[in-house]
């Protein structure tokens, strides 16, 4: 494959790389940590004559928390970072989770959690989380900003809603309630550093009964997009958990997974982890949440 | 045994930081002025007629400066075993047909890499295809499509071991177990992906930087196919990021390299890219085995009838001698009275398996090993004990083959036995664990000359100086596996001078002492260590008259060399280093230099092997019962290389041979579809990391082997060996599930204990 050629832009502000989307909306690429990018253009796999980096805008690689606005990743930052952040690590573990396992300790130190998303691979571990926590995106054109909640966002394998001139500037993800609890399991064929199999998130939220208020699971590399799983979520709510109910929940999500058979396992095997993994994903995030203040 | 201190010290490897800084210079690394890049237009089909091929436009583009097809080249046929001419099967490009998806069927040569590329989307081959086979059950079956005309029904090579009255024995025995084995292919994953260069001399002739493990043989190979007189070619060996057997044969790229270079004058360069590697690279042979085993009720193994068909792929490649050594195999660990071997070598439409670290080895032992423990268990004996009953042992006769002349297996057995706390903890039995029993032996170098070499296996020279250093002078080849310390540490010892005192000239068969057969089956430090003590003992002797007449020493005397000195035995007091033994000698040979070869060729020792290394390996797994993930949490290693040279390279030879095992075992594999290769890349080709390696112990059981340098044998590739078969029965043993194919994955874990459908 022959080198790609391209010209390499470095925004100092946000104005000036939407003027530069805009311009390029046809043949350009927005480049944050280059993690599925460069491979992409390496391979010859996208026509790209100009790429924009947003490494040189400040402020984008901001983690912040407030208990009233929740948390705010700018499309920045970091994997690493946000795997390693307190706050993160503290209110929303199963995303801190995902960022810690995924991928590789050299791609997760330049990958962004935006770029994720973007990027909208199936198997994206950071969006079964992130749909768990009910996050949205925020996106930005010149004049213009709109919050998309993830739900919406996918569209298909590597798809989404975003426009060509769009940049998403951050992700925004809702103060979790007190006793609630949540977590993110993965699977794949090596133990470590690879790519996740199947993924599955999960969210519980009780009141003082133990009984849960309002349940979030999400699923990814098991359909054409990551996604949620409504009958299992509708389920559990207004319950507490026991053996059978939590089979009948995770036979709900195999329900609403469409896995394909490829180099990575089977439909079968997907579909019997998505039962599994559920299992277990609710069962910790009711543990997490019984001992109270998460 | 006495041995210098310096045998068996732990010597971090000599060009080890060099590697670990990166600035040891690798093949890609080498610039030459006016270099021209090369690249490879490939068969997108596995298998059919080449109708037409047009390069006109290819040849027109700016920058492209040449462009090759079969019908430009010699069309001369090739293979390593030149022994048997007809199975040499292979064209450096393709001529009639290609048999694979990626047979190599043109060659460009550009001023740059993008330019070269450009050039193959413009070559236009038309092909008409042919039905193409996939399995060996296909190309053996009645009316099957022949992949080489000249085949027997798709079968490239049948080898027969027999000895021993089989039925009889079979009649004897209380118990008998027939079993069916499957086992796939594994990519070697060097990490330096294939590389050559290739510049033109002077008068027609060619210099060749390649990154392989069999110099001596690419450069006749390479003449051969050139047409040009052997010594036209002269083959430099850079630094190699691994070879594992993937590169000991004459590959298209480096004949193309030259072939161009002669063509148009100018220095040609190919490198591969890691997608082409796993994509049309060399594998390990994938093997249909069928496996029927007698014993008796205490035990005793009685016979074995062992039939395998190994999946060669599209080309013989170095299959023949697998087929030879996976029959060797199964008969080498353990000592029984009758043996039935019939292996063949089969063709498919795949990229052609060969060597790998094993050498048709771990595949025999997946089966042999495997069918011991159901032995085991259905004769109620614990699985070490009843290795301990069969365990070949020090004088036993391999019939056919070889008197094992050096045997710590029973030792081996009973030192892992203690270091995993076997007994203990199979009583113990956790849920959801296991511990599991494998064990290998391996050889130390082969003795069947298939490549047909006039010249000695092994050759060394040494010259020494009278600053007091010496220069080492091999063919042999370290592609990582630590040679060139341990041949250094062999000389050392040998002239008792310190090892940082001698230069060693590793990579060049211009420039060194011939023939050195390469690094495969395990034969460097054997082979090419008793090349350099014959040569350091011939220095020795033209230095012991110096202290003679210094000293006037009567003739009952002896000298010795040691901390790079050289004194009598007797009177150590009577000494002078060894710089001055060097100048005298040098006066008193009127300046003729100090030079002196040194060969190995092993003689008399059988078919197979002058030596035989032995080890048995424990493996402690727990298996996730819903989804099927193994997990091997401890390794345990006992084993018997005769006299280590290097302690740690041969702890390095473990690891990695555990991480092999691993891999094999568990997660590699390649998905194919149609003769294509789907995962082509580390993200879906699945090797285990550094974070996937288990905790390791491990126990040296020493021999003396009396044919090995300073009694030293093989300890590359036996340890790949048992791997698969412990972590196999680990996993039976925690989940009651006895798996016959390769790789134990987490879906066909599940389907086997019928928790998926």
């Amino acid at each position: 494959m022959p080198t790609p050629r391209f010209t390499f832009h470095q925004p100092q502000n946000l104005e000036q790389a939407l003027d530069l989307v805009g311009m390029y909306r046809t043949n350009g690429k927005i480049l944050a940590g280059g993690t599925d990018l460069v491979p992409k253009l390496r391979a010859g796999l996208m026509d790209v004559h100009h790429v924009v980096s947003l490494n040189r805008v400040p402020g984008l690689n901001r983690i912040t928390f407030h208990e009233d606005d929740g948390l705010v990743i700018g499309a920045g930052a970091r994997l690493a970072d946000v795997a390693l952040n307190p706050e993160v690590m503290k209110h929303y573990p199963g995303l801190a989770h995902a960022c810690s396992v995924m991928a590789t300790t050299q791609i997760r130190n330049m990958g962004t959690v935006a770029g994720n998303i973007v990027n909208s691979a199936p198997s994206a571990d950071t969006a079964a989380p992130l749909l768990a926590y009910k996050a949205a995106v925020i996106l930005v054109e010149r004049g213009g900003r709109r919050h998309v909640p993830l739900t919406e966002f996918f569209s298909g394998p590597g798809l989404n809603v975003m426009e060509p001139m769009e940049i998403m500037e951050a992700i925004r993800v809702p103060s979790p309630p007190r006793r609630s609890g949540s977590a993110y399991l993965r699977l794949s064929a090596r133990s470590k550093v690879d790519i996740a199999a199947v993924g599955v998130a999960g969210f519980l939220a009780l009141d003082m009964d133990g009984v849960i208020i309002e349940a979030r699971l999400a699923l990814a590399a098991v359909a054409p997009t990551p996604l949620r799983c409504p009958e299992a979520e509708a389920m559990l709510a207004g319950q507490k958990p026991d053996p059978q109910l939590l089979t009948r929940a995770a036979a709900a999500c195999v329900r609403a997974c469409r896995p394909i058979d490829d180099v990575r396992a089977t439909a079968a095997y997907r579909r019997k982890m998505v039962q599994v993994l559920a299992g277990r994903v609710i069962e910790q995030c009711y543990q997490t949440a019984e001992r109270g203040d998460a | 045994m006495n041995h210098p201190s310096i045998i068996g010290a732990s010597i971090p490897r000599l060009d080890g930081r060099a590697k670990v800084t990166g600035r040891a210079i690798y093949t890609d690394d080498i610039k030459a002025p006016g270099m021209l890049f090369g690249a490879l237009l490939r068969s997108p089909i596995p298998h059919g007629r080449i109708k037409r091929i047009d390069v006109s436009k290819a040849r027109a583009l700016a920058g492209v400066k040449d462009v090759i097809v079969g019908a430009d080249t010699p069309q001369i046929k090739y293979g390593n075993w030149r022994l048997v001419p007809a199975s040499q099967d292979e064209l450096p490009l393709a001529v009639d047909k290609v048999r694979f998806v990626g047979d190599e069927v043109a060659a460009v040569a550009a001023v740059s890499s993008d330019i070269a590329q450009r050039a193959l989307e413009l070559i236009e081959v038309e092909y008409e295809e042919l039905p193409a086979i996939y399995s060996v059950e296909e190309a053996t079956a009645e009316g099957a499509p022949l992949i080489h005309e000249e085949s027997q029904g798709n079968v490239s090579l049948v080898r027969k071991i027999e000895y021993g009255d089989l039925e009889e024995w079979f009649a004897k025995a209380d118990l008998i177990l027939e079993d069916e084995f499957k086992v796939h292919a594994v990519s070697h994953a060097y990490l330096e992906p294939c590389s050559s260069l290739a510049v033109p001399d002077e008068g027609g002739r060619v210099t060749l930087y390649t990154s392989t493990q069999t110099p001596y043989i690419v450069q006749c190979l390479l003449a051969h196919t050139l047409g040009i007189p052997e010594n036209y070619v002269r083959v430099m060996k850079t630094q190699v990021g691994g070879g594992f057997g993937g590169k000991m044969e004459l590959r298209p790229w480096e004949f193309s390299a030259s072939f161009m270079a002669l063509r148009t004058g100018l220095p040609v360069k190919f490198t591969l890219n890691r997608a082409e590697e796993l994509s049309y690279g060399r594998r390990r042979h994938p093997m249909s085995i069928y496996s029927k085993v007698g014993f008796s009720k205490d035990g005793k193994l009685l016979a074995k009838d062992f039939q395998v068909m190994l999946d060669g792929g599209a080309y013989n490649a170095m299959g023949p001698t697998a087929t030879f050594l996976c029959g060797t195999f199964g008969n080498m660990l353990y000592n029984f009275p009758a043996y039935r071997y019939y292996g063949r070598h089969v063709y498919t439409n795949k990229p052609p398996a060969s060597a790998m670290r094993g050498f048709g080895a771990p595949q025999a032992a997946f089966a042999n090993e495997t069918q011991l423990n159901l032995a085991a268990e259905k004769l109620g004996i614990d699985p070490i004990e009843i290795r301990l009953i069969n365990a070949m042992q020090t004088g036993d006769v391999i019939p056919d083959v070889a008197t094992v002349s050096s045997c710590g297996f029973k030792e081996c057995l009973e030192k892992v036995r203690e270091i995993s706390g076997w007994d203990a903890k199979r009583q113990a039995k956790t849920p959801n664990k296991g511990l599991g029993v494998g064990c290998f032996s391996f050889i130390s170098g082969g003795v069947f000359n298939w490549f047909d070499t006039k010249y000695n296996f092994s050759a060394a020279e040494v010259k020494v100086f009278d600053d007091g250093t010496a220069q080492l002078a091999s063919m042999a080849c370290d592609i990582g596996q630590g040679t060139d310390t341990v041949l250094r540490q062999i000389l050392a010892a040998e002239l008792g001078i310190s090892i940082e005192k001698i230069r060693l000239i590793a990579m060049d068969t211009a420039a060194t002492p011939k023939a050195d057969l390469g690094s495969w089956g395990s034969r460097v430090t054997l082979m090419n260590g008793n090349a350099v003590i014959q040569a350091a003992r011939k220095i020795k002797d033209m230095l012991v008259p110096v202290l003679f007449s210094q000293f006037d020493l009567n003739q009952i005397h002896d000298v010795a060399f040691e901390g790079d000195e050289v004194f009598v035995k007797a009177n150590p007091k009577k000494r002078m280093s060894f710089a001055e033994c060097v100048y005298k000698a040098l006066r008193g040979r009127r300046g003729e230099p100090l030079s002196a070869y040194g060969y190995y060729t092993p003689r008399d020792k059988g078919l197979v092997s002058p030596a035989f290394s032995f080890g048995a390996q424990v493996a402690e797994v727990s298996v996730d019962e819903d989804t099927g993930l193994v997990t091997v949490d401890q390794m345990y290693t006992a084993h018997d290389c005769g006299v280590a040279i290097n302690k740690m390279a041969v702890e390095g030879q473990l690891e990695g041979a555990i991480q092999m095992g691993l891999g094999y075992t568990l997660s590699e594999q390649f998905v194919m579809r149609e003769g294509h290769t789907l995962n082509n890349t580390f993200l879906d080709y699945k090797m285990p990391t550094a974070e996937d390696m288990p905790p390791s112990v491990y126990a040296e059981v020493e021999t003396y082997e009396p044919e090995g340098p300073f009694g030293a044998k093989e300890a590359g590739e036996g340890l790949a060996i048992p791997t698969a078969p412990a972590i196999a029965h680990g996993v039976f043993e925690a989940t009651g599930f006895r798996c016959r194919k390769l790789p134990i994955t987490p879906e066909r874990l599940l389907r086997g204990m019928g928790k998926l459908r």
